[in-house]
């Protein structure tokens, strides 16, 4: 009982946090929020993949990419199209790719699986980089309108302004989250781990491995197409870079970082990576280096990610605390 | 000879050397990978970083060959020092940990090259013997690339050799097939892998001093090249060395022939046949590993 009002209490305070950040922190931070949060989730969703179904993607960025540009050109080409179909849009034509990948992909898993999207990513990165006409290579598409936020008659808020943005990034967002983390509580959900752990197993239980894996991949890739739509609308700007391989290396490093498998390791990573992004930036030029060296640090040290490294110490004061009680009763 | 056909040859002297270059790149990658199971992400910094070396014991010593010879000894000094104290540690962890760890590697020489060489491109000079243009057949052409088709080409000989005809390589082809056997008939199995690290570095290596040359010497050298390289290794098959040559191969005629009939799309022809092949068999041309 007093752990459901706790929890309760907790989930206020971050509601209420998040309500008065912009006006605590001021504006750049505000900014800063919105990427942590674009990227948060943009590694939610790759992490469904690569946690929950044991499928490494090294193309990721596809999704975010082509969700950035299906918002961007909907948005320059449909004159005084509304906000949120403008963000559907972005979700629907990454989803779209991933239906249109998934029946050649779900076939394999593994190191084929991974090599496949480094494949298929790439090939995208070029189109987007030649295609000048269409996507605006290197450049980009930038300036496209971004239109208000509005419900006809009741209101209409716009999303030029940072702050505004800023509430109505967070809550699109935090759907998403809650909604893959819905879908991971699911039945379906619990198939998926057993398709990670043994797939075979699954099979002769007599649900259909490879449709499972569409399932998730379009799922996963649908989020990060909101991600990558978000991120469009805040930069007001997509351009080739966000189909590049660095773009689908954050959400693997970012992962790893906060750790495997569980929902929110991968959010507490992009929350560390941003950080320590932010921090070397200002004392340093070496953005690189940090990064580099945290990535080796992590991966030799705390290979289970912040969330294990997390689980290990409540583990050890668990045992201490119970180990004092019991003595406690000895004596 | 006509014009035409005489820039049809051209452009295939030109892709082949392209194609050579590839695979001295993409041989390292795909021994250490055959061999040991291990995605070297940080290959083509290697490569860069050997490079960068060439460049400095030319500066230092003033002698092109040995610098040519020193670079690559140094550079796989230190792919045996990475195996040595941090990979090895990573096998616990599968695919994963090596990835991560190696990605990071990467960046670390990235900033490392920066640190102290500059962000600028520098040039390297080639000795008298190489520069210059040779002619065949009536057309001319530069000496120092039909210099790194023959390098590329007396090194595949030497690995074929190495891999097929000595102790060692039997030792090494044994212990892809079943480590713990092999570790149990009394063989160092560790310090097998430790030398196939490092002769994957060398080879990595030997391409950045090739390469350097011809292209500057900057930091993006391991994006352009490296990337290249690895999809090479993708669509050969992992693991196989007649599969990335004959890849590299196809993929330098494909680049110098693409720029001249599609000019700026040319980049894309390579990943579209990487997708393609991959679409039709996920493991590559000719890789049996999953």
């Amino acid at each position: 009982m007093t752990n459901k009002v706790s929890k309760w209490i907790l989930w206020m305070v971050l509601l209420a946090v998040l309500a008065v950040y912009p006006k605590l922190f001021g504006i750049y931070y505000t900014n800063l929020f919105v990427t942590f949060a674009v990227f948060a989730i943009y590694s939610v969703s790759f992490n469904l993949l690569l946690g929950y179904t044991g499928l490494l993607s090294f193309g990721h960025a596809m999704f975010f990419g082509v969700g950035g540009y299906g918002t961007a050109l909907a948005l320059k080409h449909i004159h005084g199209l509304p906000l949120l179909p403008a963000v559907l849009f972005g979700l629907v034509s990454a989803a779209a790719l991933a239906l249109i990948l998934c029946p050649l992909v779900v076939r394999v898993s593994g190191t084929a699986f991974a090599m496949l999207h480094l494949a298929f990513g790439q090939l995208l990165h070029m189109l987007a980089y030649k295609l000048r006409g269409i996507t605006g290579g290197e450049d980009g598409i930038g300036g496209f309108p971004i239109p208000a936020f509005s419900i006809p008659g009741i209101v209409s808020v716009n999303m030029k302004a940072p702050e505004n943005f800023y509430y109505f990034a967070i809550v699109v967002l935090a759907i998403s989250l809650w909604i893959m983390w819905f879908f991971t509580k699911t039945p379906f959900g619990q198939i998926q781990v057993g398709v990670r752990d043994n797939a075979k197993r699954i099979d002769y239980l007599g649900f259909k491995v490879p449709q499972t894996k569409a399932v998730v991949y379009v799922v996963s890739g649908a989020f990060a197409g909101v991600a990558g739509s978000i991120y469009a609308l805040f930069q007001n700007l997509i351009s080739s870079g966000a189909l590049d391989i660095f773009t689908s290396f954050a959400p693997i490093t970012m992962t790893m970082v906060g750790g495997l498998g569980s929902f929110l390791g991968p959010v507490l990573g992009a929350a560390i990576i941003q950080m320590i992004e932010e921090l070397t930036t200002r004392f340093t030029e070496q953005v690189e280096l940090v990064v580099g060296l945290i990535l080796i640090l992590v991966i030799v040290f705390v290979p289970m990610g912040a969330v294990g490294l997390l689980q290990i110490l409540k583990q050890k004061w668990l045992v201490r605390s119970a180990f004092k009680a019991s003595l406690g009763k000895v004596s | 000879m006509d014009p035409k056909t005489a820039m049809y040859v051209a452009q295939g002297i030109h892709g082949l050397a392209y194609g050579m270059l590839l695979f001295l790149v993409a041989s390292g990658l795909n021994i250490i990978f055959g061999m040991m199971g291990i995605l070297n992400l940080a290959h083509a910094s290697f490569f860069m970083l050997s490079a960068y070396f060439s460049y400095q014991f030319l500066s230092m010593t003033g002698n092109f060959w040995l610098a040519r010879l020193l670079a690559p000894v140094a550079t796989a000094f230190f792919g045996i020092l990475l195996e040595r104290f941090l990979l090895r540690k990573m096998h616990a962890l599968g695919h994963l940990g090596e990835l991560i760890l190696t990605v990071g590697v990467s960046l670390v020489i990235l900033a490392g090259v920066k640190i102290f060489w500059g962000t600028e491109s520098l040039p390297l000079k080639i000795p008298p013997l190489l520069t210059g243009l040779v002619s065949i057949a009536g057309m001319s052409y530069p000496v120092y690339r039909l210099f790194v088709i023959g390098l590329a080409l007396a090194v595949l000989a030497m690995m074929a050799l190495l891999l097929y005809k000595t102790r060692l390589g039997k030792i090494v082809r044994a212990a892809v097939s079943d480590a713990d056997m092999v570790n149990a008939l009394g063989i160092n199995i560790p310090l097998v892998f430790m030398f196939v690290f490092g002769v994957g570095t060398w080879l990595a290596g030997v391409a950045g001093v090739a390469i350097a040359p011809i292209l500057l010497v900057f930091p993006g050298l391991a994006d352009q090249m490296g990337m290249d390289a690895f999809v090479v290794v993708v669509t050969g098959g992992l693991g196989s060395l007649s599969g990335a040559f004959i890849v590299s191969i196809i993929f330098g005629l494909l680049s110098s022939y693409g720029v001249q009939f599609l000019s700026s799309l040319a980049p894309l022809l390579m990943f579209l046949f990487m997708a393609i092949v991959l679409a039709i068999k996920p493991t590559g041309f000719f890789g049996e590993r999953e």
